[in-house]
């Protein structure tokens, strides 16, 4: 590849114009829109939020986070076919662990909070993973809800390091909240940088796994979701290369877990670790459209905005979120973006595909 | 210095025979009440390989169904006095029918959604990621509908309960335990020998189970598997409903009620093995069973026991104590 057809730029595609922004990220003409358009509202939302008292920057601040997790997630969804129904473990895992250290530890910088956090999620998800990809399909996906809940009634029950039911404050002394960077912030100013730092963080998260999906070990990935038999064959390590991506998932979701963590100041188990977030990370993913990168992110921040909204509105918001599933099954199974972005070559591939459904009762 | 060689944890709360009697009665009552959740789930999961989340939420309204049907009935029997042999049948009989009222109002409700949802909606032939957003969506939706009627606290009858109560048969024997948890365990060992006795022995239970092997092979046959399919759905909703109508003299009916058994059901399902009703019964009982026993060592043993149970079952056998359904129940 020359130098002049690595430049940013536009190019001509096969059908269309293209804007390539590096050698390999090449972008159509709606992707190119729609991620403008959504990283301009991300980039103005702590001022979009100023527009109403309705609107809480906090809100879709947890729907990025939560949409950082899906992504994780979104890594064995969409290439590997692994329906993980026990992420809440590794988004839970990393907010305890903030706590953990916040309060009982007195650990008050934002770096030294995340980093932990992180090393712990990518414990877990080793450990989890190892024991549940011994198994595909539905199989799989009650094994991560079984661990995940294992972790919930662990946390849930120990009162004194974990703080029960009541969950855990992360307020270290003396600044009442972390530390951003050694600086000790006002809660609107904590807030908005906080937001930021999730920003480049999610940036970061996006890169990251846009690289790994277009690199061999993805295309791998992609082969053993595809047919695990004839990945084998060709002679892909499945077992590894599996065990990895469900490792990788959990960082993903350890670090939005701490930030989460850090941002909200207290949580709780049932807010964290239990298994309906769990339910709440996958169907961001599908909702956003989980044969796409970005898709999970904007589930994550639609669905926890959908939710709150619908606490404010009626009585009935879980009836609300439900109509929004049904919706999703049946009206559009591609999710958001995949339906906003359809007819596209990056998403050609069908959500309802029917070849590939996992089979129940192991397939080896 | 002398050494204590005293374990006070668990030494204080181990108490006499008594107790142990005690909780073992509860747990099988427990395990009885899971395995009517589990068994709808696992037969649904092994025939239609579709993991219903809105199970829990067929049990809830099998509850609620029994608040509003035993709120009928008492005011029927209440003031009735006499023998008190002839008084207990008669509460046992109440509360049986008053389930089976419960039960028989879920399983139009378990049909429609087969027929609407899965079949017409053509889940089966999709990606299993619909599977669960749509069943989850259900289970929000199911939820927001008995909230709608019910409200949003939570609802008991006590008058069935204390009823049966008052006869304490357990005494017969010099235990002092609760009338009703005996008639809960005694149903809930019938309906186990009525299920396996349906699998085994008759022509439907055996088509069921011929479907849950070969689908197409069935279909071959001359097996309507579309009946087949709201059938084991019915089955299983009766069953969750049943058991809802079942737990609600003893405890309340509150919307939160179907999420428990649901995971605990999951945790059921992989350690008898995916789709076996065998392993559904020897799970259920054994969850129960260890639950109630580890209340004797720590509070917080309790709701992780029977996940580390499942974590020991998988690691020595994987694929569950009894496999898959089909050719073995």
């Amino acid at each position: 590849m020359s130098i002049r057809e690595r430049l940013p730029g536009i190019v001509e595609g096969e059908d269309g114009r293209r804007l390539r922004l590096t050698g390999r990220l090449v972008l159509t003409s709606r992707q190119a829109a729609g991620g403008l358009l959504l990283a301009l509202f991300l980039l103005a939302l702590p001022d979009i939020t100023r527009l109403s008292d309705s609107l809480q920057l906090s809100v879709f601040h947890q729907g990025v986070l939560f949409g950082i997790a899906a992504v994780g997630l979104n890594l064995l969804l969409r290439h590997t076919k692994l329906v993980s129904f026990g992420h809440a473990a590794f988004f839970g895992g990393g907010a305890y662990t903030t706590a953990v250290l916040a309060t009982n530890f007195g650990v008050n910088e934002f770096l030294l909070l995340l980093v932990p956090a992180i090393a712990v999620a990518t414990v877990l998800a080793a450990v989890i993973g190892a024991l549940s990809l011994r198994h595909t399909g539905l199989y799989f996906s009650l094994l991560t809800l079984a661990f995940g809940m294992l972790l919930f009634s662990v946390v849930e029950g120990n009162d004194q390091f974990f703080g029960g039911t009541d969950g855990l404050p992360i307020r270290p002394d003396p600044a009442g909240r972390p530390l951003l960077f050694g600086a000790e912030l006002g809660p609107e100013v904590y807030g908005i940088l906080l937001y930021y730092l999730t920003l480049v963080v999610l940036i970061v998260a996006l890169l990251g796994m846009w690289r790994l999906v277009n690199s061999p070990f993805g295309q791998a990935l992609d082969a053993i979701g595809q047919n695990r038999t004839r990945a084998r064959f060709i002679g892909v390590p499945v077992e590894r290369y599996v065990w990895v991506a469900f490792v990788i998932s959990g960082v993903y979701g350890g670090a939005a877990g701490a930030i989460y963590a850090i941002l909200q100041l207290q949580i709780d188990p049932n807010g964290t670790l239990f298994f309906l977030r769990s339910g709440d990370i996958l169907f961001m993913a599908i909702l956003g459209g989980f044969q796409t990168l970005v898709g999970p992110v904007v589930g994550g921040i639609v669905l926890v905005f959908v939710q709150d909204v619908g606490q404010d509105f009626t009585r009935f918001f879980n009836f609300v979120t439900g109509f929004v599933l049904l919706l999703l099954v049946f009206g559009f199974p591609r999710g958001i973006v995949g339906t906003l972005g359809r007819g596209t070559g990056l998403l050609d591939k069908d959500g309802t595909d029917e070849q590939d459904s996992g089979d129940l009762r192991g397939a080896d | 210095m002398s050494l204590d060689f005293t374990l006070p944890l668990v030494a204080l709360q181990l108490g006499g025979p008594e107790i142990w009697v005690t909780r073992t009665l509860n747990g099988l009552q427990a395990g009885f009440i899971l395995f009517l959740i589990a068994s709808g789930l696992t037969i649904v999961l092994g025939i239609l390989d579709v993991l219903n989340l809105a199970h829990g939420e067929l049990y809830a309204l099998g509850a609620y169904v029994a608040f509003t049907v035993f709120g009928g009935l008492i005011g029927l029997i209440a003031p009735s006095g006499g023998d008190p042999m002839a008084l207990l049948f008669l509460f046992v009989l109440l509360a049986l029918g008053a389930a089976a009222v419960s039960a028989a109002v879920v399983v139009p409700v378990g049909a429609a959604l087969e027929a609407v949802f899965f079949r017409v909606g053509g889940i089966y032939e999709r990606d299993e990621v619909y599977q669960l957003v749509l069943t989850f969506g259900l289970l929000l939706i199911m939820n927001d509908l008995i909230k709608a009627i019910w409200g949003p606290s939570s609802v008991r009858v006590a008058g069935v309960y204390s009823g049966i109560n008052a006869i304490p048969v357990a005494s017969l024997v010099g235990l002092n335990y609760p009338t009703f948890n005996i008639v809960v365990i005694v149903v809930g060992a019938v309906v186990a020998g009525a299920l396996f006795y349906f699998f085994n022995r008759t022509k439907t239970g055996r088509i069921i189970r011929a479907t849950a092997i070969n689908r197409e092979m069935a279909t071959a046959i001359g097996v309507d598997t579309d009946r087949v399919f709201t059938l084991v759905f019915a089955l299983g909703a009766f069953f969750a409903g049943f058991a809802g109508a079942m737990v609600l003299p003893r405890t309340s009916a509150s919307l939160e009620m179907g999420v428990e058994p649901l995971v605990l059901s999951f945790v059921v399902i992989v350690i008898g093995g995916l789709g076996s009703l065998r392993g559904a019964l020897v799970g259920a009982l054994l969850v129960g069973l260890v639950e109630n026993w580890a209340i004797a060592l720590n509070p917080a043993v309790e709701t992780a026991a029977p996940y580390a149970i499942m974590a020991i079952v998988l690691l020595v056998k994987p694929e569950g104590l009894y496999g898959t359904w089909g050719e073995r129940t």
